[in-house]
């Protein structure tokens, strides 16, 4: 008898066409129905339509968590990191800042931190979480390993991520291609990095071109 | 510049009491503690993929939706549209009640009742049809309506009212598509399954913002790609697919045809051709190549504004490609010369021989939610069910047997929308009954439009909100909205679909199929129009349909639910020689040894002779072309979070706060020339009207175009400036090309501080 | 045994004895002490050591540590002084004892704590006094229609027994009880039904808490209605079963969530260093410029991540530490490391080099409910 293959989380920021499906579906969820939790930012709209969307990558060990001066923050035994305990959270702000990925939301108002708790309500009972079950073009996906392969020849999860000299583990895994291999995505690295796109005018014809291939 | 009618009004005092006002979820929306008493599985009631959801019922309130992760089509994805249309139901704006003008009322109507509107309306129509004759009542109809309803609306108006003028929205959305493929291959459908993408080695999307407009289908792209796929995207912005694409071509406004007779043209010269199936399964290639010598690369370049070398890569692609798929949109229909864009798109698939086959396909991606089962069945002008043409009298004859009616007591084809408002304009047409259409909005050069409905003896509108045509209407009829109904819908592969009834409309009003035969029944001419289900309307449409290219005869309700849709056509019996049909339907076209009933087994081509037709597509530029006067050009399109004219999702909260306002988009070498910067006020200019937006200062446009979504009436409303110029087979007006003017304005307009962003 | 250990069981013990000895006091050396309740007084006694042991366990984590510190310091500010004991007070009374920002995040969840708040309140005011020796009542020798309360060993004041006093003090505990029974019934309402919380709670964390209350509310009441209509039916039993709710709830206070109710102040600290953070100098993104908090915060934060063992220096002197880098570039460079590893197989290439500080990513979507939860979390996104 096989073991049943578990689904997992797997981001693909590269997919994404900012449609905010995942936001709207986010504050769907019923641990904090009419908010939305998921982080979806354009890069630099000015000059490209990348956009990134951003869920709690549920790190293993969670900096958001050890900074937490109320111990309000707490990692279930299956490695979801829960949004703060609301009795504690004294609404600080140090979660906020020390995520590496940018993740926690802070209202002052109410005293609270709130955050991805990857639709603790859902996934707990089987189901796929909001964002990635609405996802149109998948940079949001659930799945097992084994589906994850079939679907994306050529790509391979990671769940390493270096920031400077520190590597962060997660539960949420990001796909990267299979060649070059990669164990780590080195975020710092990239930081100062271009973005990726096409610059309308390379490819626009004035008339005064002269280049012939 | 002449100024013909007024600048809209701010109609502040309609928009106090009906709207468009957001709606958030709130009390037992937001309650985590309410159970849903059911949920109801059924589809989305905005764009043409029609994507599977459930909605979530408690006491006759849609509490949300939840993933129907069974339906293969989209599997459990939804854009950020299907996953807060459940905010449309139970809306403060919804219209309860009939209502008539009034001008003792501040916001110009007062409710009457449902028996007194329909009877006002009836005696209209008999006055006026009495007094001018049939034809001067018109009928606009919808193609975000169940096929059930089109094909009602259209067999209200050629048997019940006996006019002519009956035509549609999809005039504005699907029409050149459907005149082209008709042309080239016989019949009108996407020619395959979605499926087919992901064995493509080339996609090509022309004039396609998938990622916003077709959502769900950008994860077939990425699959595609994924397992090694080239995209070629061609549009003349950088839409978030052509981000990653591996090949962008930035096409000036209009020159589609250029671009795809330059790519045929490197084909021809460098023999990436399929000569067999060119020689057994088409006609008219020769003359074809003799015709696109001309468009040499250079000849190209100059014209589309697409660099040579990128025209030479895609041609080299596309053409070594052992598998592909072609995808368009409106993009390049809205054009004066649609058609012709369509044909030449299809030319490049015809001579590569790749269609038919799986992994070989091509598509264009209809707009509205029954884009394409709404212009099967009779509702287009020249139309009868089943894909028949109005013209034809063997057509003619067929149908009349069906509804039990004499063949020449049907009228003769009319004329297409924006014909009905010129004729209206004219006083030719003195009535209109429009249902599911927002003209005011929609249609290109409104200002004309609000005059030609100010001209009306009568005008009814049916709709769910007060829309802004509705606006102008003598007596509003409270109509239903999707999830208050079942019926079927056909979605952009060709696969019928199911909508199921979730709540029933509230207070006064009625299922729109109701309210029609109210209608026919106040006026005594309820003969053929007294069904009490919509079962049985679509079982008379499946017989009205047999034999006609939109065969539905093979189709049943149970069949869709048991097959997750069924495609068309689908015959219920085997004809003469031809092969018993699967209960699934067919999934995709022309596949080799193909039966249908035009051709009967000579090919898989819905031609006599099976084969299908190369076209000449000479190129045109569009008809508005810059000049020193008006030196850009206006393109308009649409933004994910917004649907059509806006009458359902400007009222949903969530979506009017994804994006608030429409706005220009300026390339920043163009907004420096004109010391415009992000976020000042801009006044763009045609020879129509003009219209005062904050500029949006990116790259991802060409630099001598701007960009204006079209989801806003009003002063914010970009048909203000768009061409009435008309494809001339089609009828599609030219929404994607015209010229303008653009400077920095030099105070924020009137609106800006008496109406909310949606208003 | 650790240092913090240590000093934790030293400051347990300090407490804990100091608490015994106002209690040898205040009863006079328990002259006035009911030997009845003696098992009650060593419940609290240990409860004592326990809340005061993790407490000091829970202050000494870097974190606590800092604001600790940092939240004194910014109270007692020179020059602030006056102006921040107004703000206490303020503070104390809307979100303390109003308990306000509960009431923002749901109404009835506000009632809900309200209650139950309160009522605990009520039951502890005029319990532990009487349970210490510190208060009783004796008649008023020679006018047998009134009472005379007895504080610390010192005639306090006088009522009438059938005046509102006496009412309120001899029926305090019912009232107390009836609060906290409402409370627990909506709280214990909205655990079973809202399928949020359903996903979320733990038995152990939240319902233990409330059962325990609604225990010891539910056994207190019997015992008044035992005395006073029932002529003391059952009193005994009744009794032993109160006092062992009551002594379980008290034993169980440093470990779960009532816990909570010890650290929750620590939000006046917070609120405190926030403050003298907006009046001081921001701090800017190495990345795109923009100011997203307070420098001081971003410095503290990196001193305690060093303390805690985290590693986010950065060999690049345009960064130094990863702290400096605000949560939305911190997005943006998680998509652009993606982007990298992608280069050359992906179509697309890099774009035109750009300008430095790098443009600030923006949220998507600013609408209510969508974006940043309110102005404190606009800056965490759009400094």
């Amino acid at each position: 008898m096989t073991v049943p293959e578990t689904l997992e989380f797997f981001v693909d920021p590269g997919r994404c066409i900012g449609c905010q499906s995942c936001v709207q579906a986010c504050a769907e969820c019923d641990t904090h129905k009419g908010q939305s939790m998921i982080q979806l930012d354009y890069l630099d709209r000015a000059h490209s339509t990348q956009t990134v969307p951003v869920v709690c990558m549920h790190c293993e060990s969670p900096t958001c968590a050890e900074v937490c001066p109320a111990d309000a923050i707490k990692r279930t035994e299956d490695g979801v990191v829960q949004t703060a305990r609301k009795p504690r959270c004294i609404a600080c702000n140090n979660c906020v800042l020390a995520c590496p990925f940018g993740v926690p939301k802070m209202s002052t108002r109410v005293n609270l931190m709130m955050k991805c708790d990857m639709c603790y309500d859902r996934t707990s009972v089987g189901l796929k979480p909001m964002c990635a079950s609405v996802c149109p073009s998948q940079a949001l996906a659930f799945a097992t390993r084994a589906e994850m392969a079939r679907l994306r020849p050529g790509a391979r999860p990671v769940n390493a991520f270096q920031f400077g000299a520190q590597t962060i583990r997660t539960k949420v895994n990001m796909m990267v291609p299979d060649e070059p291999s990669c164990e780590i995505v080195d975020v710092t690295s990239a930081m100062f990095e271009p973005t990726i796109g096409h610059d309308i005018l390379d490819t626009v014809f004035e008339g005064d071109e002269n280049e012939h291939e | 510049m002449s100024n013909r009618a007024k600048q809209p009004p701010l109609d502040r005092a309609t928009i106090a009491q009906f709207g468009p006002s957001r709606a958030y979820a709130a009390e037992i929306r937001v309650d985590a503690g309410v159970e849903p008493d059911k949920t109801v599985k059924t589809h989305c009631c905005f764009c043409g993929q029609q994507c599977g959801l459930q909605l979530k019922v408690k006491d006759n309130t849609i509490l949300g939706i939840e993933p129907w992760y069974e339906f293969p089509f989209n599997r459990g994805m939804l854009c950020p549209k299907g996953v807060k249309r459940y905010l449309q139901q139970g809306h403060p704006d919804r219209l309860l009640h009939a209502y008539e003008k009034s001008s003792e009322s501040a916001s110009g109507f007062r409710e009457l009742s449902y028996e007194r509107a329909i009877s006002r309306v009836a005696e209209a129509i008999e006055r006026i049809q009495t007094e001018h004759g049939r034809d001067a009542f018109a009928v606009l109809s919808g193609a975000s309506l169940t096929t059930e309803k089109t094909y009602l609306m259209g067999k209200f108006a050629h048997m019940c009212l006996r006019t002519a003028n009956i035509d549609y929205n999809g005039r504005l959305c699907m029409v050149s598509a459907a005149a082209g493929n008709k042309k080239a291959f016989g019949i009108d459908r996407a020619a395959n399954p979605w499926t087919d993408i992901l064995e493509a080695e080339v996609v090509l999307v022309a004039g396609a913002n998938v990622a916003e407009c077709a959502p769900i289908t950008t994860d077939y792209i990425w699959r595609a790609r994924d397992r090694g796929a080239k995209v070629i995207v061609v549009d003349p912005r950088l839409t978030p697919i052509a981000r990653t694409c591996d090949l962008f071509l930035p096409v000036k406004p209009g020159r589609d045809t250029a671009l795809f007779s330059g790519i045929l043209q490197l084909m021809i010269k460098n023999d990436w051709l399929d000569h067999d199936f060119i020689a057994k399964k088409t006609v008219g290639f020769e003359a074809l190549a003799r015709s696109v010598e001309e468009w040499t690369p250079r000849r190209t370049a100059e014209v589309t504004g697409v660099s040579e070398a990128a025209i030479r890569r895609a041609a080299e692609w596309w053409g070594k490609a052992e598998t592909s798929f072609l995808m368009h949109a409106r993009g390049i229909e809205h054009h004066s010369h649609g058609v012709m864009n369509v044909l030449s798109a299809i030319n490049i698939v015809l001579a590569s021989g790749r269609i038919g086959r799986p992994g070989c396909g091509y598509a264009t991606i209809t707009g509205q939610a029954n884009g394409q089962g709404g212009r099967e069945h009779g509702q287009k002008c020249d139309q009868l069910p089943g894909g028949r043409d109005l013209a034809n009298p063997e057509h003619r004859a067929y149908v009349a047997e069906v509804w039990g009616i004499e063949p020449e007591h049907l009228p003769q084809p009319g004329v297409d929308a924006y014909e009905i408002m010129r004729k209206a304009h004219a006083g030719e047409i003195r009535g209109l009954l429009s249902i599911c259409f927002n003209p005011v909005v929609s249609l290109p050069d409104n200002n004309f439009v609000r005059a030609a409905l100010q001209k009306l003896d009568f005008f009814v509108a049916i709709d769910f909100f007060l829309s802004e045509t509705a606006r102008y209407a003598d007596v509003v009829l409270p109509g239903s909205l999707q999830e208050e109904d079942e019926g079927t819908v056909t979605q952009v592969e060709g696969r019928i679909v199911r909508i199921n009834k979730a709540v029933e409309p509230p207070a006064d009003a009625r299922q729109d199929w109701r309210i029609i035969q109210d209608i026919a029944k106040s006026l005594g001419r309820e003969r053929g129009l007294t069904f009490d289900s919509v079962e049985e309307i679509f079982e008379e449409l499946r017989v009205a349909s047999r034999g006609g290219v939109s065969d539905y005869s093979g189709v049943t309700y149970a069949r869709i639910e048991e097959h997750f849709g069924v495609f068309w056509p689908c015959r219920s019996d085997a004809l003469d020689g031809a092969p018993q049909p699967t209960p699934r339907g067919t999934p995709r076209l022309f596949e080799p040894g193909s039966y249908n009933p035009v051709a009967k087994g000579s090919g898989p081509f819905y031609f006599e002779d099976g084969k299908a037709r190369f076209n000449l597509t000479p190129h045109h530029d569009p008809k508005e072309d810059t000049d020193e006067e008006y030196p850009i050009i206006l393109t308009t399109g649409r933004v994910v979070s917004q649907f059509l004219s806006g009458n359902q999702t400007r009222r949903i909260g969530p979506l009017v706060d994804h994006y608030p306002e429409p706005k220009v988009e300026i390339h920043p070498r163009l907004a420096a020339r004109l010391d415009i910067v992000d976020g000042d006020w801009t006044t763009v200019e045609s020879r129509r009207g003009s219209c005062t937006l904050r500029a949006s200062v990116l790259r991802t446009i060409r630099p001598d175009t701007v960009f204006i979504p079209y989801h806003w009436g009003g002063r914010k409303s970009a048909n203000q400036l768009t061409i009435s110029a008309q494809d001339p087979i089609s009828k599609i007006p030219e929404y994607k090309v015209c010229a303008v003017r653009v400077h920095k304005a030099e105070a924020a307009p009137e609106y800006s501080d008496k109406l909310e962003p949606q208003q | 045994m650790s240092r913090e250990v240590l000093r934790a069981i030293v400051w347990g013990l300090l407490v804990t004895a100091v608490l015994g000895a106002l209690i040898l006091l205040g009863s006079r050396n328990l002259a006035h002490f009911d030997a009845a309740l003696v098992s009650y007084t060593f419940a609290i006694l240990f409860a004592t050591f326990g809340l005061t042991y993790r407490y000091s366990m829970w202050l000494s984590r870097p974190p606590t540590a800092m604001y600790w510190r940092r939240g004194w310091q910014a109270f007692f500010r020179r020059g602030l002084r006056l102006q921040n004991v107004g703000r206490w007070f303020s503070r104390v009374v809307l979100d303390i004892f109003g308990n306000r920002f509960i009431f923002r995040r749901d109404r009835l969840r506000g009632l809900t704590h309200l209650l139950i708040m309160w009522g605990c309140i009520i039951a502890v005011a005029i319990t532990f006094p009487l349970v210490f020796g510190w208060l009783h009542f004796r008649p008023v020798v020679g006018d047998l229609s009134r009472y005379e309360a007895v504080l610390f060993g010192f005639a306090a004041f006088r009522f009438p027994h059938d005046s509102v006093v006496a009412f309120f003090l001899f029926h305090g505990l019912v009232w107390a009880s009836i609060l906290v029974i409402a409370g627990v019934m909506l709280a214990m309402r909205r655990r079973m039904r809202d399928e949020g919380a359903e996903a979320l709670q733990r038995f152990a964390e939240d319902f233990m808490p409330l059962i325990l209350l609604f225990a010891v509310s539910v056994t207190g009441l019997m015992l008044t209605a035992s005395y006073t209509w029932m002529k003391g039916y059952g009193y005994t039993f009744i009794s032993l079963l109160h006092a062992i709710t009551v002594i379980a709830t008290f034993i169980w206070l440093p470990f779960g969530k009532f816990f909570h109710i010890f650290q929750r102040p620590a939000q006046l600290g917070v609120s405190f260093y926030k403050d003298l953070g907006r009046a001081e100098e921001p701090a800017l993104c190495r990345r795109c410029g923009h100011a997203f908090t307070s420098r001081r915060h971003v410095e503290d934060l990196i001193e305690v991540e060093r303390q805690l063992g985290y590693r986010y220096e950065v060999d690049d002197g345009r960064v130094e530490h990863y702290q400096w880098i605000c949560p939305p570039c911190r997005r943006a460079s998680f998509a652009m490391a993606q982007g990298l590893a992608w280069r050359g197989q992906r179509g697309g290439g890099p774009l035109a080099t750009p300008e430095r500080p790098l443009p600030m990513p923006v949220h998507a979507n600013s609408g209510l409910g969508e974006g940043p939860l309110d102005e404190e979390d606009a800056e965490n996104f759009h400094p």
